[in-house]
This record gives C-alpha cells, sequence and structure tokens, in this order.
C-alpha cells in the first residue's frame, strides 16, 4: 500500500498494539490464573503481581492427576480419528481431483454440507444406536463419529493439493510401465505429502477441539481434556486455578500446530477453497 | 483462487474424463458407505422416531405412531420459537461483528506494518482453541468481580450485578462476544489473505489517479474480496448456527431458557429429558432449516458462475 505519513503510521501501530491486546489478554490471563495463588483470584482492581505457584499444575496432572487421565484420552482420540480417517479420504480426494464423473460436483456438496450441518441432529439416534451395540462410554463410539467431520474436511483440503500436481506427471510414469497404483504411490502421494500433513494437522486439531461428542459418548476413562474439565465445575465452590491449568495445557497443542501451519492456515480453514 | 471449497478452478490438464469407468465412483465408496453408516442410518432412525411417542424416561421402546404431533407440538412450544429467534439472531449478529471487525483487522494489517507477521501469529491463537475452552475463559472474565466487568466500569458502562451471563437480556451478548473474540481473527487472516491476492497494480493505479483510502476500499478491495467474504461468511454463519460448546460452557442455556438455541434445545429435549420422539421432530425441522439456508448462501455465491 501507499506511503502513510508519520502521524498515520504512529496511529496504526497503536491501533495495532491495540488490536493484539484485545486478543491476547484474555489469554494471558488464563495463564496467569493458572499460577496464581487462589487467594489473589477475586480481587478488585485486579492483583497483577504476585508470587507464581506451580501447585495448580502439581494438583491436576500429578496428584491427583485427573487431568492427566483426560489429557491421554485426548491424545489417544484425536490421534486415531486423524489415523482413520487417511486412508479413506485419500481415496476420495484422488478420485475427486482426477476424475470427471457424472454426480462429482453432487457428492462433493454432500461433504461439505457434512460439515457444516449441525452434528448434534444426527448425535441423539447414534447415541442409541451405540448403545444398543454396547460401545458408548469407549474409544470407538467417539473416533468412529469424528469420522463425520475429519473424513470431509481431510477429502476437500488433500483434493486442494492433489489438483495442484500436473497429472502428465503421473501420465510419465505410466508410459514408464507403471500401473496407476504405481504412479500413484511413487509420483502423486509423494508430491502431496505437505498437502497430506497440513490436513492431517487440522483434522487432530478439529477432533482435540470437539467437545459436543465426547460430552455425550465419553465415559469416566475416555473423557477428553475439555470435557473432563467439566468436572472442576460440579465440585463445590469452582475451582478456577484448576480450570485454568487444564485450560492452558487444552490449548497449547492446537496453538503451537497453528503457529507451525503459518501460511497453511488459510488453506485448512477454508477447507482448500482459498489458497 | 477457488470457486467452491475444495472445488477449486479446475485447470482441465489434471482432470481425466473417465464417462464410462467405474474407478471414480470405486475409490470415493468406502467414505461414502461408511459416513451413510455413521449419518443417514440413524438419521433414518430419527425421522422414524419423530413420527413416535416415545420418552425413554417412560419406556424403553417406543410407544407408537403419533402422526404429526411431535412436529405440532414443536411449532406451538414457545422455548422451541424462542431458541430458534435466538440461534438466527445470534448466528446474524455475531457473523456480522466478526465480518467488520475482521475486514478492518485485514486492512489494518494489509499495511505492511513491522511486525505484522508476528502480529498474524498472535493473532490467530483464539481461532485455534476449542470453544468449549473459550467458554470457560470468558465464563471467567464475565464475573461481576472479572475483567471484563471491570473494565466496562472504567469505562462507565453499567453492567448487572448478577453478571452478564446471568441476567437474561445481556446473556445472550455474553455469548456472542466470546465467539466474536474467538473468530475475528479468522476473518482477519482470510480477507487479510484476500486483499494480497489483489494484484498490487490495480491499487496503484487508482492511487495514482487519485482516488482516496475509502475509494480504493469501496471500488477496488470490496468488489474483489465478494467471493471469498461469501465463503467465510456462510462457513461461519452455518457454524454459529451449530453453536453447541460456548453455551454449554458459559450459561447451559440459562439464565432460563434465555440462551437456549436450536442445538442446545435439542440436546435438552433429547438427552437431558430423554424425550426422543419429540427431539427427532425438531432435529428434522433443523435440518429442513439448514438445507434452506445452505441453498440460499449457494445460490448468492455462485449464480451466473460455473460451478
Amino acid at each position: 500500500m501507499a506511503r502513510r505519513s508519520l502521524p498515520t503510521r504512529i496511529l496504526l501501530y497503536a491501533l495495532l498494539v491495540i488490536v493484539i491486546c484485545i486478543f491476547m489478554i484474555p489469554i494471558v490471563w488464563t495463564a496467569l490464573l493458572s499460577v496464581r495463588p487462589t487467594i489473589t483470584n477475586r480481587t478488585l482492581p485486579p492483583t497483577l503481581i504476585f508470587k507464581p505457584t506451580l501447585r495448580h499444575f502439581y494438583y491436576c496432572f500429578a496428584n491427583p492427576g485427573l487431568s492427566s487421565h483426560w489429557l491421554i484420552a485426548s491424545l489417544v482420540i484425536a490421534s486415531a480419528a486423524t489415523g482413520l480417517s487417511l486412508p479413506f479420504s485419500l481415496l476420495a480426494a484422488y478420485s475427486f481431483s482426477r476424475f470427471k464423473f457424472s454426480g462429482r460436483k453432487f457428492l462433493m456438496f454432500w461433504y461439505l454440507s457434512l460439515f457444516l450441518g449441525p452434528p448434534i441432529v444426527f448425535l441423539i439416534p447414534y447415541v442409541l444406536m451405540m448403545s444398543r451395540i454396547g460401545l458408548v462410554g469407549k474409544y470407538p463410539s467417539i473416533v468412529i463419529v469424528y469420522q463425520t467431520f475429519t473424513i470431509p474436511f481431510s477429502i476437500l483440503v488433500i483434493k486442494s493439493f492433489f489438483d495442484e500436481i500436473p497429472v502428465a506427471l503421473e501420465e510419465a510414469a505410466m508410459v514408464d510401465g507403471a500401473s496407476r497404483i504405481g504412479a500413484i504411490l511413487r509420483v502423486v502421494i509423494p508430491l502431496s505429502l505437505p498437502g497430506i500433513i497440513v490436513a492431517s494437522m487440522f483434522a487432530f486439531v478439529f477432533s482435540w477441539n470437539n467437545s459436543i461428542f465426547p460430552l455425550v459418548l465419553s465415559s469416566r476413562s475416555t473423557k477428553p481434556l475439555p470435557v473432563g474439565t467439566l468436572n472442576f465445575f460440579a465440585t463445590t465452590g469452582i475451582t478456577w486455578n484448576y480450570i485454568a491449568a487444564t485450560s492452558l495445557v487444552t490449548m497449547l497443542p492446537p496453538m503451537l500446530i497453528f503457529l507451525v501451519l503459518g501460511r497453511y492456515i488459510v488453506r485448512g480453514l477454508t477447507f482448500g477453497a482459498i489458497k | 483462487m477457488g470457486l467452491i471449497p475444495g472445488v477449486g478452478v479446475i485447470k482441465k490438464e489434471t482432470m481425466l474424463n473417465v464417462k464410462h469407468s467405474s474407478l471414480p465412483y470405486v475409490l470415493v465408496l468406502p467414505s461414502l458407505l461408511f459416513l451413510a453408516f455413521i449419518i443417514v442410518y440413524p438419521l433414518g432412525f430419527s425421522l422414524y422416531y419423530s413420527f413416535q411417542m416415545w420418552n425413554l424416561q417412560i419406556s424403553p421402546v417406543p410407544l407408537g405412531p403419533v402422526g404429526f404431533m411431535n412436529y405440532r407440538t414443536a411449532i406451538s412450544d414457545p422455548t422451541f420459537v424462542h431458541s430458534l429467534i435466538n440461534t438466527l439472531k445470534l448466528s446474524a449478529a455475531a457473523t456480522a461483528i466478526q465480518f467488520v471487525f475482521g475486514l478492518s483487522i485485514a486492512l489494518l494489517l494489509s499495511e505492511n506494518l513491522k511486525g505484522g507477521n508476528v502480529a498474524r501469529a498472535l493473532l490467530i491463537m483464539p481461532t485455534a482453541m476449542a470453544p468449549m475452552v473459550a467458554g470457560f475463559i470468558f465464563r471467567y472474565l464475565y464475573y461481576p468481580d472479572g475483567l471484563i466487568p471491570y473494565f466496562l466500569s472504567l469505562v462507565r458502562i453499567p453492567i448487572p450485578k448478577e453478571g452478564i451471563l446471568g441476567n437474561a437480556s445481556t446473556a445472550l451478548w455474553g455469548i456472542t462476544l466470546t465467539d466474536v473474540w474467538e473468530w475475528t481473527p479468522f476473518f482477519a487472516i482470510i480477507l487479510l489473505a484476500g486483499i494480497k491476492s489483489i494484484p498490487v497494480e490495480i491499487i496503484e493505479a487508482a492511487q495514482v489517479d487519485g482516488a482516496s483510502f475509502f475509494a480504493t476500499f469501496w471500488h477496488i478491495i470490496l468488489p474483489n474480496l465478494r467471493f471469498v467474504a461469501l465463503i467465510i461468511i456462510m462457513i461461519r454463519f452455518m457454524q454459529i448456527f451449530n453453536l453447541f460448546d460456548i453455551i454449554y460452557a458459559e450459561t447451559m442455556g440459562g439464565p432460563g431458557t434465555s440462551t437456549r438455541t436450536l442445538s442446545y434445545n435439542l440436546y435438552y429435549r433429547g438427552l437431558v429429558e430423554y424425550n426422543i420422539g419429540y427431539s427427532s421432530a425438531i432435529a428434522w425441522i433443523m435440518i429442513i432449516i439448514m438445507v434452506i439456508i445452505i441453498n440460499v448462501f449457494l445460490f448468492l455465491s455462485f449464480k451466473g458462475e460455473e460451478l
């Protein structure tokens, strides 16, 4: 954009600082709350200077260590959901990217609308179905229902990466004697590996952040972090320092993944529509 | 720049025309069958239950067909109508506010200020976190002795003494603000990518011709952002329409039923009151509303454009 005059530039920098503060203060405040002595929680005006303590983290993750169980459940569920979605999405993404067939637009639209539709709508009959086969409260029921968003999402994003690989490369490999499967394994997959990793990272974040499904489907031993944290509300006197400590651990992995993803964030969050 | 999420602008040389091969369908089939099993099959049951009288607290099996009674009950249930209005208010208000703030921040970031990259990386952090966690954080900040009422009192804005979330007339605004905080960065980052994709020459040419900042924005930037904006407005509108986590974390639909949305109301009828027949009818009304909204958006986004 054009050169701005000095006063304008100072104003723009001031605005930028204000914007960053608005979006960072709640996060910083939570971080402070997790290391705050409980007595300084509710003072007005807020206490900014205190002696930080790791007591709350110790309580949550070591003794009695409830949050560490939820952390393990979160890791198991998000990893399994991401892993399970990959083979399904790779196949469909390749088909949508390479072939022009009747019903293609309709099918892609169907996947997109699954992703945008209200999960609560099929949750209730899904719970009834799972309870009939005795899976409520167990990992498979949660990991399977997560596929309703991980598969459509991964298909759309991986497809957008496949689209960037010229079909001539595959055809060249096939002229040289490779089968279609061989061409896919040796040309398409290696070239789109960054895209597959990006899609998996997003699928992991979405699975990690989901709480509506496990709220209904998980039991004591399969509760992931956001649902587990609700336990701290049930005890007498809401224990905000524990909630903050657990919340901090819940939000850090997705934040780190977003830092790593960098310029791919736009592509992932728009399902490959905007690059 | 893509045309439809995932579809993109299709370059001819990356596509194979295989009208008479079954291979494309074979590749799609595993995911299609799998998802049909998880979604379509339960939804089929839900359609059947919606015409049955069935409350799990009364009977472990459906008590028989009741025609459209469940649907009539929903339409005449003030809580349902109220939750529909809440949902529409919340989706419209939160999407509009996020879009306006997000666009302003995108314009600010497009100025190539020093530290802009760091700012962008920090800015997206709220969007990375679980909505449930954002709900926890804001529930704490909204307490009468919390940070937000404190800041509001510094600028002499009165807040209800039972707290922002404790008052029926402000609670929905509390929910809205939480979602706006979490997702405004999403609009900012994506609209920024849209602005950056506009050729610099076009903007510079306008400025050489003496166009003001506002004229450049109105006649060049905004029309070029139309497509990106419609896509993300659609995505966000739908996501807020389905909003559940933040409400569960902050108000549980209360006080009373003042922050019940369609999703929360459905959850409550089905999984708290166990009224399976009635909640199935609500679910199907929701599906119909969703289909209408998605089609309106698609019409607005893609009219006159070849998919």
